[in-house]
């Protein structure tokens, strides 16, 4: 049965290569409409990716990514769609950095301290809208959204230098306070610069979600759903409690989502601090069709073009043409993933018959008999 | 059929009433013959065209946006008629007092019940200038005054010069409203039925076809050890029904929970009881929409029951999760199987783990084990015959057969102490179908309590040890299944008789319960 599954890795790879095929040319198209050079951004871009320095930039920002990617994956093997990784992400960030910067502990002890402090907080968050779910069925997308936008107000208040934030003198950033070496994560040196230590805890964290997915009732109950979630009903798995638990876990990896920037960089929360991350994040588990490893390399391409795209400022180009260049490959993968997601059963359905008509079916007892 | 008539065309499931009807309203293209309407040969190529001839359909699954008055509602998509404004209104009323159909254009759709709801979708085939209406099922999901509103309004239209084509399983309904009948089995008319002189029995004769079946001979099964006791189960529907204005007031019946001021539920479940015993078959016939679903799945857990007790082989279990159930000992075949039974785009073996993910081979504390569940899927392809290439296939390239061949080889895998089988041959060929049924007996022969819900009469009356029939959501009959014959059965499937059925046996005198 291996044709099946060589078919299957072949047909997986033929959605992200044709979205992307089609993003490329579109992203031409709009560089040719405005009288630009359509091919010339792109060899700026990969120039710039082959410094040492950007290559670390990009690694480093992979890893938060994949955090926010692998967030959102959580909700999308379950037909939940968590657009709130942003705001859990960001009040996360936020609370653990505070207490963070208010403890002062041995280091191992001080970061695991901030870092279950972000999942709570990101859990915590999501859970919000879990539980409007399953009790009230408030559509998690319109409740994540607004809890977004409750969450930047929150993070507003609460970083008043009258609530629990500081102003740094001569600065007009307000800060939640500079956590104390002891929890700061160990980097890795090289040349180039340093790759935050927490992005590895993220890698692993991909091999997890697949062991989780994958290898564990659990997993097994939560793709069900996705797949049907009638038939899952019917198997026996508690829709609303899974519903809960997708959401609450969802939230807790996105909670880690800032854990690389505060623990390998920043070790504060300030106005400064990436935002966005968790919108970016929908864009790579959509590319990245859910799969560990899919997400590994949408991560390090949306990576690739965030921060190659910096310096095309300096050559007459805007930088937001990486930005139309993501918008455009989401559009492309939701169209080329369903057209070949239908292809792929459709085929599927004429093979198994024509292997059938060709007699290749597995022996069953009642022709063993004969 | 002839203009100013109620026609009723009435059939077993899958016999071509849909189909039929599917054709009359241009959504699908006969490969043969020729439809007339008024004298001209018509064909069609879509609904619009239909409309065009003024045929209209009213769906069994009404086709109205919630959030929109009933204004809104009709002129949709017919916007070039009359407006959709005072000139619209004007004409709904018109049509509304014409018919007599009491219908009020500027209330919210959300806000009105069922039966209300049927009378819009009437008057928007009206409002298109329909002079033939289709009813698909109309009274499949109304209660009995809801019922007789609805025919007093099909008079009204037959008064008025419009033809209702009427279809319906119901008999005792069908002969009470329709002028003409005819009988449609296996795709072909086999006959027509004058109301005047038709009993329910002779129509149900008709319906289900002379031929009677021949139930094997075989030694029984059944022992004095109850595996299953449902006691007293009840199932309202949680719906608000209005009794429309222009009906009576009525003495409440049985069939509603009725109270002043309190909105009408329809009774799903009515007071089941029922015990079936170990290695004994329970079969329950019944025409669809009587209650058989919602009896599975309170049964496995799907849906609470209001009242009632439901226990296993002595365990109480009317509150336990479906997980539990499963875990407990009941296999599931499933009435829909795309729905309820597979994950149709997932490989084979995955769907051999689904519903039993807990239980070996398929996991060991807490984790899978896809070895083990690959291994035992392979073993369920051979021993059940499933044509498959391999087991790496999603379950969506199988044929319904082989799917449910598969479903059967997994539930039947668990060695479960009851097997709830809801049409467990439906959509199968002929020899998957005999190997089915060797496997349900073979389990009997172990001990095997089975519940069975068919819509194949032949299959429950051969299959079974004791025979129910459901009807609207209460069970009205037993019988015996080695006398009885489909024809007896299908008459107590459409109300006509009730208590026990004896055989042979008068159906006037089961109506005295």
């Amino acid at each position: 049965m291996r044709k099946f599954d060589k078919d299957r890795l072949l047909l997986g790879l033929a959605g992200p290569v044709l979205a992307l095929a089609v993003a490329f040319v579109l992203t031409s198209v709009v560089l040719l409409a405005s009288d630009r050079d359509p091919i010339e951004p792109f060899r700026l871009m990969f120039d710039a990716a082959s410094f040492s320095d950007v290559q670390v930039l990009i690694i480093n920002q992979t890893g938060t990514y994949y955090l926010a990617a692998l967030a959102v994956a959580v909700g999308f093997r379950m037909n939940l769609f968590n657009i709130g990784v942003d705001g859990q992400y960001r009040l996360a960030a936020m609370v653990a950095a505070l207490i963070g910067a208010a403890v002062e502990l041995p280091g191992p002890l001080h970061i695991a301290l901030i870092v279950i402090v972000a999942m709570l907080v990101g859990a915590f968050w999501a859970g919000i809208a879990g539980i409007l779910k399953t009790t009230r069925g408030v559509s998690e997308v319109v409740s994540t959204i607004m809890l977004n936008a409750i969450a930047t107000s929150l993070i507003a208040w609460l970083i008043l230098p009258s609530n629990f934030g500081e102003q740094p003198p001569g600065s007009n950033d307000l800060t939640t306070g500079d956590i104390p070496e002891s929890g700061w994560f160990p980097a890795l040196e090289v040349t180039g610069g340093e790759i935050y230590g927490f992005t590895f805890v993220a890698f692993a964290l991909g091999f997890v979600y697949w062991f989780v997915l994958n290898r564990t009732r659990f997993g097994f109950d939560l793709r069900a759903t996705g797949a049907s979630s009638t038939a899952a009903q019917a198997s026996g798995v508690d829709a609303k409690k899974m519903v809960l638990t997708a959401m609450l876990i969802s939230g807790a990896v996105a909670g880690l989502a800032g854990m690389p920037t505060l623990l390998g960089d920043t070790h504060t929360y300030s106005f400064n601090f990436p935002v966005g991350v968790g919108f970016t994040g929908i864009t790579i588990a959509l590319l990245g069709r859910n799969s560990p490893v899919g997400i590994f390399f949408a991560a390090l391409l949306v990576s690739f073009l965030d921060k190659t795209s910096a310096d095309l400022d300096q050559h007459g180009y805007e930088k937001e043409i990486a930005t139309i260049m993501q918008g455009l490959i989401v559009i492309a993968v939701v169209v080329s993933y369903e057209l070949v997601r239908q292809y792929g059963l459709r085929r599927q359905q004429r093979k198994v018959g024509e292997e059938l008509a060709a007699g290749h079916a597995l022996k069953t007892a009642k022709e063993a008999a004969k | 059929m002839h203009r100013g008539t109620v026609h009723a065309l009435v059939g077993e499931n899958g016999a071509g009433k849909s189909t039929l009807m599917k054709i009359l309203y241009g959504m699908q293209k006969p490969d043969e013959g020729t439809i007339t309407v008024d004298g001209a040969r018509v064909s069609f190529n879509s609904p619009g065209d239909a409309i065009d001839r003024g045929i209209g359909m009213v769906h069994q699954h009404f086709m109205l946006a919630d959030n929109l008055t009933v204004l809104e509602n009709v002129v949709l998509g017919s916007e070039k008629l009359h407006g959709i404004g005072s000139a619209a209104r004007r004409k709904i009323r018109q049509i509304s007092q014409q018919y007599g159909l009491g219908i009020r254009p500027d209330a919210l759709v959300e806000e009105l019940g069922v039966a209300d709801r049927q009378r819009v979708e009437i008057l928007k085939v009206l409002y298109r200038g329909a002079r033939i209406l289709i009813l698909d099922e109309p009274t499949a999901v109304l209660v009995p005054q809801e019922v007789d509103a609805l025919f007093a309004n099909l008079r009204e239209l037959k008064a008025e010069g419009l033809t209702v084509i009427f279809i319906s399983h119901k008999l005792g309904e069908v002969l009470s409203v329709a002028d003409e009948i005819t009988v449609i089995r296996r795709g072909t008319t086999v006959g027509t039925a004058d109301p005047a002189s038709t009993t329910p029995r002779q129509l149900a004769e008709l319906m289900v076809g002379a031929e009677l079946p021949t139930p094997e001979t075989r030694e029984s099964t059944v022992t004095d050890v109850p595996m299953l006791q449902v006691q007293g189960l009840s199932l309202a529907e949680s719906r608000q029904v209005t009794v429309p204005e222009t009906s009576e007031p009525q003495l409440p019946t049985s069939d509603t929970l009725e109270e002043p001021g309190v909105p009408v539920g329809r009774m799903l479940l009515d007071g089941i009881s029922i015990t079936i015993h170990k290695g004994e078959i329970l079969g329950i016939a019944g025409v669809e929409g009587n209650g058989q679903t919602e009896l599975i799945e309170t049964l496995m857990g799907m849906r609470n029951p209001d009242t009632g007790a439901i226990t296993l082989d002595g365990v109480d279990i009317t509150h336990a999760h479906t997980r539990k159930r499963r875990e407990d000992g009941i296999g599931y075949i499933p009435e829909d199987r795309h729905r309820h039974g597979l994950l149709l785009e997932s490989p084979l073996w995955e769907n051999r783990i689904l519903g039993h993910v807990t239980e070996p081979p398929n996991s060991r504390r807490g984790l899978l084990d896809p070895k083990a569940a690959r291994r035992d899927t392979l073993r369920i392809v051979r021993e059940y015959d499933v044509r498959t290439p391999g087991i790496d296939v999603t379950a969506a390239s199988l044929s319904g057969g082989n799917q449910q061949k598969l479903i059967v080889g997994r539930e039947m895998s668990h060695h479960p102490k009851l097997l709830i089988a809801a049409h467990p041959t439906r959509g199968v060929d002929v020899g998957a179908q005999a190997q089915i049924w060797d496997q349900i007996r073979e389990a009997r022969r172990e001990g095997l309590a089975v519940l069975l819900i068919s819509a194949d009469l032949d299959e429950l009356i051969g299959l079974s040890d004791t025979l129910r029939v459901m009807y609207r959501g209460r069970l009205v009959a037993d019988a015996d299944p080695a006398t009885i014959t489909p024809e007896e059965l299908g008459s107590a499937m459409t109300g006509a008789a009730t208590g026990h059925l004896e055989h042979p046996q008068h159906p006037e005198d089961g109506e005295a319960r």
